[in-house]
């Protein structure tokens, strides 16, 4: 069944869906660009809600769209129909005190493992491609993608170091 | 006229109080303006400077009504909207019209408390409906377009209590002339006046407040009603961008709408009332009818009473319509009157939407269906 599109004239726009099992899921954007997402089961005489946040609804939008995204954990691999055989895995590190004052040229990343740091993010401030002479502080999680090989090196060589 | 510090002052803190505890603001306002002002403590007055802001907070609020009518839109709900439409601008104008003639006010009186009361706060309906988490329910649909509907018939009923004044035809005249040079000129202007409102310097706001502020200049050189203009105003920028004008005026509206609100309070005069019994027998009315309606309305429309007391619960709330009719139109007595009954409406029925399913169980049909758990 179709999702149903209703103008909610004051409020904002609500999408609706009828499951094939007979659920209930809508998903209604505000104008405080929040959302409210309803789910009722079928049967049941009430809906449950919770409001999102744009960046909440950003994180269940990658979720629910990924028939090609596979999240693990602290870790994503994404596949591209086109491209048949390359699977890329971006993972999620915490840096500890050991690599702390290092720069990532220090470490040569990239030469021992063949992953690339692509983002570090410290206390809520991202860096995205971060420059080689980027010092780690402990405490800074670095965003790192490569094959599943070169990031299991990664943790050998570099994280363990 | 400074003192308007101190009543926006207070407006603030009591903001902050009604959205901590999920009650609507209004009614704090409008107290806030009673307190402060001639029958209360008489600390703000009531002067001229003060009145022009306050009349600007009710402008902008008909200009963002006109915004917001979307025509097409209200076409294709089609009939359903048109019958719910209909019983409630006859349940809840007839029994607040005849109320307020069984309670001795006069004829004319007793038009403006009818429509004045028939009108439900758009704002507390919808803001309880996203707060409550109501918006799944097809009733929440049925509310949201009725309080649209409320709107064009809002007009409709300015133009009609218009036509009661002096010359009724040469002002209509005039008022259709005005409309057919708005419509006309935005048409002509349209990728003008978008390129325009999507500057990035002051220009757009200032567009904005200019167009919004001559509608006061505009309906004094030409004898028409202001709230008439801009709502016309409003209807005929929409198609520019409607989203994009709402945003530009919202700021003006929240913080003159208050105002508005306040200095209604502070010219409240209650020495009038003698007796409370006015205002209670128009506050069951007022809600009573209410009700009624979001029982009909459920019924026809979807097929239980349940619903309805749904619908009815969260349409008792009267706001800035009822209390723009008042100031526009009203009386000292009515005035007084109609401010107690949206003070406690507002408030009442923001309980009764919240708790609207234990009011369902007040229903015969709602046991006797089987529908408790």
């Amino acid at each position: 069944m179709g999702v149903r599109c209703v103008e909610l004239p004051g409020i904002g726009t609500k999408y609706e869906l009828e499951t094939e099992k007979g659920d209930r899921v809508a998903i209604i954007f505000l104008p405080s660009r929040h959302f409210q997402l309803y789910v009722q089961q079928k049967g049941s005489a009430a809906p449950s809600a919770a409001e999102i946040s744009p960046s909440e609804a950003r994180r269940l939008g990658s979720l629910l769209s990924g028939a090609i995204i596979e999240a693990e954990k602290e870790a994503v691999e994404i596949a591209f129909s086109a491209l048949a055989d390359l699977r890329i895995r971006v993972h999620t590190y915490l840096i500890r005190g050991n690599l702390a004052g290092k720069s990532i040229a220090d470490l040569q990343v990239r030469t021992r493992t063949g992953a690339t740091i692509v983002a570090v993010s410290r206390k809520g401030q991202n860096t995205v491609s971060p420059a080689p002479s980027f010092t780690f502080y402990e405490g800074d999680i670095a965003v790192v993608i490569g094959e599943t090989e070169q990031l299991q090196e990664f943790e050998r060589k570099v994280l363990e170091s | 006229m400074e003192e308007i510090a101190l009543a926006l002052a207070c407006c603030l803190a009591l903001a902050f109080i009604s959205k901590r505890w999920s009650l609507p603001a209004i009614p704090f306002y409008i107290l806030a303006g009673v307190a402060l002002g001639e029958s209360g403590f008489g600390l703000v007055p009531a002067d001229e400077f003060t009145a022009y802001l306050s009349y600007l907070g009710l402008i902008f609020l008909l200009f963002y009504v006109g915004l917001e009518i979307r025509p097409k839109s209200l076409l294709r709900q089609g009939t359903p909207l048109l019958i719910s439409g209909v019983i409630d601008l006859n349940v809840n104008f007839l029994l607040a019209f005849v109320g307020a003639l069984a309670l001795g006010f006069s004829l004319p009186d007793a038009l403006v408390i009818g429509a004045a009361l028939y009108v439900s706060s758009s704002a507390i309906a919808v803001a309880s409906l996203v707060e409550n988490r109501k918006l799944l329910l097809p009733e929440s649909e049925t509310i949201v377009w009725l309080m649209v509907i409320e709107d064009v018939i809002l007009i409709l009923l300015l133009s009609l209590f218009t036509a009661g004044g002096e010359n009724p035809l040469a002002m209509l005249a005039t008022i259709a002339v005005v409309a057919i040079v708005l419509f006309a000129a935005v048409r002509a202007g349209k990728p003008f006046l978008r390129s325009l409102l999507t500057r990035d310097d002051e220009i757009p706001v200032l567009f904005t407040f200019t167009a919004v502020v001559s509608t006061l200049y505009i309906s004094k050189l030409l004898k028409i009603p202001e709230a008439l203009v801009a709502i016309l105003l409003g209807a005929s920028l929409a198609s520019t961008g409607a989203p994009l004008l709402e945003r530009l005026s919202q700021p003006f509206r929240d913080v003159f709408l208050v105002l508005f609100f306040v200095f209604f309070g502070i010219t409240v005069d209650f020495s009038g009332t003698s007796s409370l019994v006015p205002i209670v027998a128009m506050t069951v009315v007022a809600i009573g009818s209410k009700i009624l309606t979001g029982l009909l309305v459920g019924r026809i429309l979807h097929g239980s009473y349940a619903a309805g007391m749904e619908i009815g619960s969260t349409i008792i709330a009267r706001g800035e319509f009822s209390i723009a009719f008042a100031a526009i139109y009203g009386s000292g007595a009515i005035s007084a009157l109609l401010a107690a009954v949206v003070i406690i409406t507002s408030l009442t029925g923001s309980f009764t939407a919240r708790f609207s399913d234990r009011l369902k169980g007040f229903l015969p049909t709602a046991r006797a269906a089987g529908t408790e758990p």
